[in-house]
């Protein structure tokens, strides 16, 4: 028996001064304050140093002080990309900066920033050229600032290791920095014209490196956003309504409450807004005392719409819209948007109905936020994924214009796109109104699981026509599923076809795919009973999740049909030609590249060698999101069914991506493996159900994320090349439950169409046999 | 009143005795490195030390550890530099971060009950740790980078 | 006739009650002045306070935050709430004008200094056993307690049941009075084990089953029994558990709170652990070896060795990939805290071995899992966290049909969703 630590130990380091912490029931007077004006998440508490000296900011995106430090303002959401530290290597890089002294600051939702969103995989994509850019300037900037202090001719100088050169001289950027003298500033046309380094001379792209945010992430001092505290602030817990749209408070009765110590009282919250119709807000001195009062609250609600909505009836509304002829949206994938023809003409056809389950973003962190009013402006600190999207509503939500709200940067404690819906903050900051003093509001598991912006379920309907020969001539995709961005995004963010429909484009993303099928119609269709019970969210990878299960599985059963090697099927399809070429800068070789990494993955993986019983491997590939930003995938299953159990255990996911330059290898290689392992959760483990307008499952007791337990063997290998930077987050996410299904399929001969895939539905193939 | 030792000092409270632990450690002594994730002891974001045993503190009533000793994140290592520490930050195991405090504090109780893991004693013992970043290759391959390097010292 | 009948019932009634209370009356014995502290001898105090411990005198006679020794306890019968007196030398609220005969007379016979019948609830029917050294020197330690000014509350036992005089009823029916005797043909420490079992740790006051009245059932002694809301396990040949309880595993269960191969002391059981640790450590040896031939464990060391292989097999079950909603609910829940793989740790409770986990009750297992283990009872300094905010009744019933399906070889709990229902409306307790 190991022996226990005693009471005494005196191994401890820290002072054995007794000391008293009181409840604060009396006042709410908590002595600590932890909020942040912008966050740099390599310090401990996350407090950017102040500048030292007189700052160099030849544009908004960096400044450098007299000790050489140059500070880079991300925009981006740090939720466990290390998006700040890629981000600040594209710039430094160009800058020709020393990386040891460049830290990151997480900034505010000031105006100036433009767009601030993290989302979409976008983020380097985006932030490439720009910071690339802005690195050129600040080292031209630089060089001629240190030219002019050596007495150089410019042309003659060089920038290296955060320091002008010429000749053996050499003056620091911090000195420069410190001289006050370089004031050069650049305007963005000016910008957009500045040559950017030749790959070659690339110092920090593409190089191993060690993120910024990880060290304060092993030690507990990195600051996220329920870690933000006031001094003088009141907890709050919301008593949720019975539907997430319009629920009308009838009446509420806090005597039970009262009887626990520290309530304070209830609000009821009126929203201008109407984020968050027939909420009430408990009121408390304490997070423990908000969650019991909550908890003995009784509100009573007239219920809105969805009430009574289950899965089956969203899953059976969808069947309904998909087996129509007409609604929806077709996209604009051809010149000619008819109707391709499925009639006598065609030799075979198959159809098939593709279905996933309602899934959670599950986030870790619970949503929470802090709000306050300071100086006329309200704060709001919180971790967030789309500011640009939320302020708004906010200031609409607080009636005031929109320059009196500003949002805080937090870490985010997992975003998984929650948190691009920022529908969280607007409790938080009503009650700080109604109150006049800031409240710090958290939700619960189950409060952030019933308030989810979940993904919707969806059912799709594919078809495909072969000639005599075999040869595709035709495919049809009808997708349906609630639409977040018609919900949450508002019709200015959808996409418009040529005749003027509006549909949604992450709902459909990865349907408009780079094969050659001859005459091909895809169609968007919303489903509007989703979108009137619950407000569709944006989950990893959003409508590719659930679009490339259906495409993936649907290309591996057309390979079936005609006898070909699912390989060998998708390669031949994927022939780079006519809407499939590709076009630069982003698309460059086109359905080629998907090829490639279909090829690679097959061959890394063993495509073709004998396995034994009851063993297959499985094929998937996608292009990540969006036709404009394609990210190249291809991931290989193996996998095990036991006939007995039904269960299915993943023994080894490969993936190949060419997602063009790597700017951080080893984050990349992160955001693969999760995004695979997120795909293997929703094929296998995760999903919910409807019952009553609500999902039934609010945490961990019967809601089952993927464990370390499940985790399979992953490997990982990214195709090098020069193009331009794509997005890593999402892709891998869209490729694994397609490519498991196939390997089922190849183990035992059963075709499964529905994810999460339970032991009961491989059972109930396996007896349908 | 609750008295019991965090990271080797005492502290006194008069916190509600039912409070869990976790509000405690947070809100009322200023801890904010435990986390809050699931609140009903599942995910494993919020394990800390009572008696060098990992425990989930957001379902441990504060009178639970009357006469304790409490540890968390902040006291595993008077440097932050244990080697679950160390390994966690050479393979660089975090992604958002949220879960890590929970699942270090969980793999350094395991490494006293399992000096040398093996894959199968890692997923039994950590699979009650939550990563909804799902860095478990990582976590696993720290662990025994962590083992061995402790083991190699014994 | 009839008249005469009637008369002769009437005289054989009073006859009948004057004569109870010729037996039932008990005199008052006088008060005496408040001895002062230092007319007893410190060797005397000291014994008399290992003998309280160990006796858990405090367990009963201190309220939950209250003064030590200064009553107020709640102790909820079938017959209503009693609650503990102020055994402090306090002289108006406490015991500080007894003599010593009027405290030996207290633990002797249960009877209180002015006459009145004690309730059972206090366990005179096994303090009746000390010797009058032992209730000296406990004399002793109790008035040189600090005093403590606290009122008794009011029990809620109902009429007519609260007439104290009724208790010689009781007595009479159940109750010998006696000091131990010994049994010549065992051992020194078999006899000595009896002693502090039968008498001051009255042990068959929580283990052995009661009856209508609520006097424990002699032919039955420590054959289990309810207490508080949990099970006192049989302590006799019928305990359930797959390792035979040693003199070994008692004397590591009694001294540290843990046992190896049966888990961990929880519930009313926690204090005793506490209790008997200022005993001598022959004395807890005598205890285990007056256990161990009552329960018959020796001779059953191969059905141990057996049960423990079984066990390390179980403990696998369910760990590793999993589908089934139980399986996945002990791995996460559980498993992190339970599993031990190669070699059992008593930090590391054993499931496929614990007593809860086998009794033919699932009470305990459904207690802890709800409230927990303190850091105080139990394995000293750990904590057992309680579900119960987060687990609804249906989660806790799967996690315990679960083990007891892949733990033991056991027959199936019945009704364990209602019996979840009904423990957490108990509530957790004291």
């Amino acid at each position: 028996m190991s022996r226990l630590p005693t009471r005494s130990d005196g191994a401890s380091p820290f002072s054995r001064r007794s000391f008293l912490v009181a409840s604060g029931a009396a006042g709410v007077a908590f002595g600590f304050s932890r909020v942040i004006a912008a966050i740099d998440p390599a310090v401990p508490g996350s407090v950017p140093a102040p500048p030292t000296g007189p700052l160099f900011e030849p544009t908004m995106w960096f400044g450098i002080d007299a000790a050489g430090i140059v500070t880079v303002n991300i925009i981006r959401a740090e939720m466990g990309q290390h998006v700040g530290t890629a981000l600040a290597r594209i710039l430094a890089d160009e800058l020709e900066a020393d990386w040891d002294k460049v830290r990151i600051v997480h900034v505010d939702s000031d105006p100036k920033w433009g767009l601030m969103v993290t989302g979409g995989s976008w983020s380097v994509w985006q932030t490439f050229p720009v910071f690339s850019q802005a690195g050129a300037a600040g080292r031209i900037a630089l060089i001629e600032a240190g030219a002019k202090l050596m007495g150089a001719n410019p042309a003659k100088c060089t920038a290296k290791g955060g320091a002008v050169h010429f000749g053996g001289r050499s003056v620091t950027y911090g000195d420069i920095a410190r001289t006050g003298a370089v004031a050069r500033q650049f305007t963005p046309d000016e910008l957009k014209a500045l040559p950017i380094k030749p790959v070659k001379d690339r110092r920090l792209i593409g190089r191993e490196t060690h993120s910024l945010d990880i060290d304060a992430k092993t030690n507990g001092t990195a600051i996220y956003g329920i870690d933000a505290t006031l001094p003088g602030m009141v907890y709050a817990r919301p008593k949720l309504p019975p539907t997430r749209n319009g629920s009308k408070v009838v009446s509420v009765d806090d005597a039970a409450a009262k009887k626990v110590k520290g309530y304070l009282r209830y609000l009821v919250l009126d929203d201008p807004s109407d984020t968050v119709p027939g909420w009430v807000m408990v009121i408390a001195s304490s997070y423990y005392a908000a969650l019991k009062a909550t908890d003995l609250l009784q509100v009573v609600w007239t219920p809105g719409p969805g009430a009574d909505v289950t899965e089956q009836t969203l899953q059976d509304h969808a069947r309904a819209l998909v087996a129509r002829a007409d609604g929806g949206i077709q996209l604009d994938i051809a010149d000619d948007d008819s109707t391709p023809d499925f009639g006598a003409a065609a030799a075979t056809t198959i159809e098939q109905i593709y279905t996933t389950a309602t899934v959670l973003h599950f986030q870790l962190e619970p949503l929470n936020a802090l709000a306050f009013e300071k100086d006329g402006v309200f704060e709001i600190h919180t971790g967030n994924q789309w500011q640009s999207l939320i302020l708004p509503t906010l200031a609409k939500a607080l009636a005031v214009p929109e320059t009196k709200v500003v949002l805080r940067s937090y870490l985010l404690g997992g975003g998984f796109g929650r948190r691009l819906n920022g529908d969280y903050t607007i409790p938080a900051a009503l009650a700080t109104k109604a109150l006049g003093r800031p409240v710090k509001m958290i939700l619960t598991r189950e409060d952030d699981v019933r308030f989810d912006s979940v993904r919707s379920p969806s059912v799709q309907r594919l078809r495909m026509r072969f000639d005599d020969g075999g040869q595709i001539q035709a495919m049809e995709h009808h997708a349906c599923a609630g639409w977040p961005t018609q919900v949450i995004g508002g019709p200015t963010l959808l996409a418009k076809t040529k005749k003027g429909g509006q549909y949604d484009p992450f709902a459909i993303s990865g349907a408009d795919h780079w094969y050659d099928v001859g005459h091909q119609k895809v169609r968007a269709v919303a489903n509007d009973l989703a979108n009137t019970t619950f407000r569709p969210g944006w989950l990893r990878s959003v409508g590719p999740g659930w679009t490339n299960w259906a495409l993936e599985s649907f290309i591996d059963e057309a390979a079936h049909h005609t006898k070909s090697d699912p390989v060998a099927f998708r390669l031949k399809l994927l022939t780079g030609k006519g809407r499939n070429a590709g076009s630069a800068p982003n698309a460059v070789g086109g359905a080629l590249r998907q090829a490639e990494v279909v090829r690679r993955v097959a061959e890394k993986a063993g495509w073709g060698s004998k396995r034994p019983a009851d063993t297959g491997l499985g094929i998937a590939t996608s292009f990540g999101q969006e036709r404009d930003m394609p990210t190249w995938v291809a991931c290989a299953a193996q996998v095990h069914v036991d006939r007995a159990t039904g269960i299915v255990r993943v023994e080894k996911l490969t993936l190949v991506v060419d997602a063009g330059t790597i700017v951080d290898p080893d984050g990349a290689l992160a955001q693969v493996q999760g995004g695979a392992l997120w795909g293997l959760s929703m094929a296998l483990h995760e999903g919910t159900e409807f019952v009553a307008g609500q999902v039934k499952d609010t945490n961990l007791n019967t809601y089952n994320p993927l464990r370390i337990a499940d985790t399979p063997d992953i490997d990982v290998s990214f195709v090098e090349s020069e193009n331009v930077p794509v997005g890593l987050g999402e892709p891998a996410t869209t490729v694994v439950a397609p490519a498991i299904g196939n390997a089922i399929y190849a183990a035992i001969g059963v075709r499964l169409r529905h994810i999460p895939i339970s032991p009961a539905a491989v059972l109930s193939g396996l007896n349908a046999k | 009143m609750t008295s019991f030792t965090i990271n080797g000092r005492a502290v006194t409270t008069d916190v509600e005795d039912d409070t869990p632990l976790l509000w405690v450690i947070r809100d009322a002594i200023g801890l904010t490195g435990t986390k809050f994730g699931c609140g009903i002891g599942m995910c494993g974001a919020c394990t800390v030390h009572v008696g060098g045993r990992a425990t989930r503190s957001c379902i441990t009533p504060l009178a639970a550890v009357e006469g304790a000793a409490v540890t968390t994140i902040e006291g595993l290592d008077p440097a932050s530099n244990h080697p679950l520490q160390r390994a966690w930050r050479e393979l660089q195991v975090p992604q958002c971060g949220y879960c890590q405090s929970g699942q270090i504090m969980q793999a350094a109780a395991m490494l006293q009950d399992f000096p040398a893991p093996s894959d199968a004693e890692i997923d039994a013992v950590m699979t009650g740790s939550l990563c909804r970043c799902m860095t478990y290759v990582r976590i696993r391959a720290a662990i025994k980078q962590a083992a061995a390097e402790m083991g190699s010292k014994a | 006739m009839l008249k005469r009948l009637l008369l002769g019932a009437v005289v054989a009634i009073v006859v009948g009650i004057s004569a109870f209370c010729v037996f039932a009356w008990r005199p008052a014995i006088a008060e005496i002045p408040q001895p002062a502290r230092d007319s007893f001898a410190p060797a005397l105090v000291a014994r008399g306070e290992v003998l309280a411990s160990a006796g858990y005198c405090a367990s009963c006679h201190t309220a939950k935050g209250g003064k030590p020794f200064a009553g107020g306890y709640p102790m909820a019968t079938q017959f209503g709430t009693i609650y503990s007196t102020n055994i402090t030398p306090d002289p108006e609220t406490g015991i500080g004008k007894w003599s010593e005969p009027a405290f030996r007379r207290a633990m002797h016979e249960g009877v209180s200094r002015n006459g009145a019948h004690l309730f059972p609830a206090f366990p005179y029917d096994h303090f009746t056993k000390l010797t009058d050294a032992d209730v000296a020197a406990l004399y002793a330690y109790f008035m040189t307690r600090t005093p403590v000014r606290q009122d008794a509350s009011d029990n809620t036992v109902p009429f007519p049941l609260n007439i104290r005089l009724l208790q010689a009823g009781w007595k009479f029916l159940f109750f010998t009075p006696g000091r131990f005797r010994a049994e010549p043909a065992q051992s020194a420490a078999w006899n000595r084990g009896a002693y502090l079992a039968e008498g001051l740790s009255h042990c068959g006051a929580c283990h052995t089953p009661r009856g209508m009245l609520g006097a424990e059932i002699k032919s039955r002694a420590f054959a289990g029994a309810p207490i508080d809301g949990w099970i006192a396990p049989p302590l006799d040949n019928t305990n359930p558990s797959p390792v035979p309880w040693t003199q070994a595993e008692l004397v590591a269960y009694l001294s540290t709170g843990i046992s190896r191969y049966h888990g961990t002391a929880a519930g009313p059981m926690g204090a005793v652990p506490r209790g008997l640790s200022h005993l001598p450590a022959a004395d807890v040896g005598a205890i285990a070896t007056y256990f161990a031939s009552r329960n018959g464990s020796a001779g059953h060391d191969r059905r141990g060795e057996a049960a423990i292989a079984k066990a390390m097999a179980a403990d696998k079950v369910g760990t590793g990939l999993t589908y089934d909603p139980a399986a996945r609910l002990y791995t996460s829940a559980c498993a992190s805290c339970h599993y031990n793989g190669r070699q059992l740790n008593p930090l590391r409770p054993d499931l496929a071995l614990n007593s809860a986990v086998n009794l033919d009750d699932p009470t305990n297992l459904i207690r802890v899992i709800l409230y927990g283990v303190s850091a105080r009872d139990g394995a000293p300094g750990v904590v057992m966290p309680g579900f119960a905010r987060g687990f609804t009744d249906a989660d806790v019933a799967r996690i315990a049909a679960y083990l007891r399906a892949t733990r033991t070889g056991k027959p199936a709990w019945s009704d364990l969703e209602t019996k979840v229902a009904t423990i957490r409306a108990q509530g957790q307790g004291q």
